[in-house]
């Protein structure tokens, strides 16, 4: 066993409102440099949809991720002797059109243009070329389904499905749709760092954050082809790749990353899982269907004292093995086997789960009362049949969330309604405690089990969404270094000005 | 204290006095020698390496007829221009700008003698000053009788096709010249077109014999050019075709500079033909154009069936 800490996350996508928040509080914190504008190391996507950049699901055209050929498991972008080959010439990169071209406005022109007869306007200005431009797209640009038969028809995820099922997506009165917020996943097998010829990407051993050294970093950007989710983009300007740091400066003194933090409907959740770094090809290569349960396996329990053993003679301090056994993120994942993993099939191990919306079911007002379609109209029977006529179909949450896997995302669904109609049974009363029973039968769960769900999800206080492990960055810059200094002169990426300019 | 000043002092001014005795001494014992006896390693040198271009009483090759140059010329003069010609020149000493006004603007190349070379060199020639006319040592090799000149093997040679005797470096190594295809030769050494007639017949033959030159003496003294192979280059030389460049090899060159540029991106865009380019434009593209159609198809089915309200 080789024990390994990994700060982690989960995305609760049922209390996401889409408001973007936690984008802009990035963008103003990491990417509102020059040569990084069109970046956002957290976008929100809206689902179905194309997302940022365009069909980044789409590995057919990008060949991000990993495969299992002849019995192995390699990137799909190339092997070494290709990388080698393509070094000079990256055959798999986005174009600047993929992710969109940034812009501002000609704001100026507003208090500067002479008389006119009309009003005047603030053009958009190209924040690459400085030359005035038309705006083609943005980075949420099919946000809220706009333009859904261009964008979300186009959804990779929607393809499996029935014609009848994607019809049913389009349908006017039946539209649904869900936000999906993206951050990097921080892999514990990922694509960009395999990738990397210069060995610049790699991953934080104390705390699995997966970083881009920015001396190091020599604009191959093979990492950015090599990462499927897209999620290390290239700094145009120095001449480096950067990505999403989770905040780590934050972390490092105790504060939750800054699109936690801003999070306006307290949808993430931080904490340590320890993984057992042996079986890391094993889980990656494991098929598709199974691919969930393997994750959920090479995830270790944080009170089992061989674990523990194991962690310590690996060196990780008890801080961080404190930090695991509160960890919210080991609930979710391991404990009530809520949250998912997106885009198992991707074969990165992502580290960032999400726990699958709830959506709206087809009903209709019927004799005064709310009918869902199709079902009885007494008793429980509206809540518990709610899955068979979830309007998003389930294929569609098992391409996400799953590997195509349904029966992953459907046990995962059971346990979310049984917590409803358990709770529901004890607030509103007008179900009976067998009733409730059944429902906790039917999602597997223990009475306690669906309060604490409850809890973590409807009541948490700050401290039970971010446990953020002591990471005593300054214990560990002592062996090299003054802190003092460090602290002054640290802050994104290097210390010393790149060759070509800031 | 009165110790080490003096013995600061001595050491300051001894070390230069004893290198100035020294070399004054060396200079006494290459000049005072009779001149007979350097005279002839004098006339080694001057096979060797001034032959190619100088006679002594054989009349004007490249460079001037040498008989009677000391007397012409003071001795330190001659001296300083054999060492180091290409210095002197620099310098625009008169006598040395003249003479290469008078030789076609060949200027004499600096051979990197040495200090005794040079004077036995000024000795030999001295020596000969004076000495019947019509001496000639004649370093040019007549044409062997039996060995019939070949251009074509000549080019062969130039080219590197088949190897020299004694293992030297075919000429096209570092020399590019009209007439062995527009891509030509190497570019350390002078483009050899033209360079026959610069050099003449007889100039030609003793390069090719004593391969004087900076670069090329210290390739060419460990694997001389036999004599066969001399008078089968000096024939190639010779020829009309690669003593003059054409400008239709200069257009060739062009055209396949061009067309290797041509090869290169087409190989290039074979090699790279399953690129990512663009998604989401084409998306966009291909979808607008299915609701197009789509609305057309609807358009026809309305207009196909009467009794439709008509929007």
């Amino acid at each position: 066993m080789d024990i390994r800490a990994q700060v982690s996350m989960v995305f609760h996508l049922d209390k996401c409102i889409g408001c973007h928040t936690c984008s802009v509080a990035c963008k103003n914190i990491w990417t509102d440099r020059e040569g990084v504008e069109y970046q956002w190391w957290n976008n929100v996507e809206t689902k179905p949809g194309t997302g940022y950049p365009t069909l980044w699901e789409n590995q057919e055209e990008y060949k991000g991720g990993w495969e299992v050929e002849d019995d192995r498991l390699q990137l799909k972008l190339q092997s070494k002797i290709g990388t080698l080959g393509n070094i000079f010439y990256n055959r798999r990169l986005p174009t600047i059109n993929d992710y969109y071209e940034p812009w501002t406005y000609d704001y100026e022109h507003l208090f500067n243009a002479p008389e006119g007869d009309d009003q005047p306007t603030a053009r958009p200005v190209s924040l690459i070329t400085g030359e005035f431009m038309e705006i083609e797209s943005g980075p949420n640009w099919d946000d809220d389904l706009g333009g859904s038969p261009v964008y979300a028809s186009n959804d990779p995820n929607v393809a499996p499905l029935t014609d009848e099922e994607r019809a049913q997506l389009n349908e006017i009165q039946r539209v649904v749709f869900f936000y999906l917020p993206r951050i990097c996943n921080h892999c514990i097998n990922p694509g960009c760092v395999a990738a990397c010829p210069a060995g610049a990407a790699y991953k934080r051993g104390e705390d699995g954050i997966v970083l881009v050294n920015q001396d190091k970093c020599r604009a191959w950007r093979m990492c950015i082809s090599g990462c499927p989710y897209k999620k290390v983009y290239y700094n145009w300007s120095t001449g480096k790749s950067e990505k999403c740091v989770l905040c780590f400066p934050r972390l490092e003194s105790g504060q939750a990353p800054a699109c936690f933090h801003s999070c306006v409907g307290r949808i993430r959740y931080l904490g340590v899982l320890l993984y057992d770094a042996d079986r890391i090809e094993e889980v990656a290569s494991s098929p598709a269907a199974d691919l969930v349960e393997a994750q959920r396996g090479i995830i270790q329990d944080p009170f089992d004292p061989d674990v523990i053993a194991a962690a310590k003679a690996n060196g990780v301090p008890d801080g961080m093995l404190e930090a695991a056994k509160h960890s919210p993120v080991y609930k979710f994942v391991k404990e009530w086997e809520l949250a998912l993993p997106l885009h198992p099939d991707f074969r990165t191990v992502p580290m960032l789960y999400y726990v699958p919306p709830m959506l709206p079911v087809l009903a209709k007002m019927k004799d005064g009362k709310y009918d869902v379609a199709g079902a009885e109209t007494e008793g429980l029977k509206p809540l518990l049949t709610s899955l068979e006529h979830a309007r998003v179909p389930l294929r569609y949450m098992a391409e996400l969330f799953s590997a195509g896997n349904e029966e992953v995302v459907t046990e995962v669904y059971r346990k979310l309604i049984a917590v409803r109609v358990y709770k529901r049974a004890e607030t509103v009363g007008d179900l009976s405690q067998e009733e409730a029973q059944e429902a906790l039968d039917v999602g597997n769960l223990t009475a306690e089990e669906a309060e604490a769900i409850f809890r973590l999800t409807a009541l948490p206080s700050f401290e039970e969404r971010f446990v953020v492990p002591p990471l005593a960055r300054e214990v560990a810059i002592e062996q090299i270094g003054s802190p003092y200094d460090r602290k002054r002169e640290g802050g994104f990426g290097s210390r010393t000005a790149p060759e070509r300019r800031w | 204290m009165k110790w080490t000043a003096t013995s600061t002092a001595s050491r300051r001014l001894g070390l230069p006095a004893v290198v100035l005795a020294l070399s004054a001494g060396l200079w006494l014992v290459v000049l005072t020698p009779a001149a007979a006896q350097t005279a002839d390693q004098g006339e080694a040198v001057f096979s060797a390496k001034c032959a190619a271009c100088h006679t002594i009483g054989g009349g004007t090759l490249v460079g001037p007829d040498l008989d009677g140059v000391s007397t012409r010329r003071d001795t330190a003069w001659l001296t300083r221009w054999i060492a180091e010609p290409d210095l002197m020149l620099e310098e625009g000493d008169p006598i040395a700008v003249d003479m290469l006004a008078e030789f076609n603007d060949i200027p004499m190349p600096n051979l990197s003698l040495t200090d005794l070379e040079v004077a036995s060199l000024v000795a030999y020639l001295d020596a000969q000053s004076g000495a019947a006319p019509g001496v000639d040592p004649d370093p040019v090799q007549p044409v062997a009788g039996p060995i019939q000149p070949n251009a074509a093997t000549g080019k062969s040679l130039f080219e590197g096709s088949n190897r020299f005797d004694n293992g030297g470096p075919p000429c096209l190594a570092c020399h590019s010249i009209a007439g062995i295809g527009a891509l030509g030769g190497g570019a350390l050494g002078p483009d050899l077109t033209g360079a026959y007639g610069k050099f003449g017949e007889a100039g030609m033959a003793s390069i090719l014999a004593t391969t004087p030159f900076e670069t090329m003496s210290p390739i060419f003294d460990d694997h001389p050019l036999t004599d066969e192979e001399q008078v089968h280059l000096s024939l190639f030389l010779s020829q009309a075709a690669v003593s003059k460049r054409t400008a239709a090899s200069v257009g060739q060159l062009a055209m396949l500079g061009m067309a290797g540029a041509v090869f290169l991106l087409l190989g290039m865009q074979f090699l790279w033909r399953r690129r990512l380019r663009e998604v989401r434009r084409p998306m966009v593209a291909r979808s607008r154009a299915r609701i197009e159609r789509f609305k057309q198809a609807e358009d026809e089915r309305r207009g196909s069936t009467p009794g439709t309200e008509g929007r």
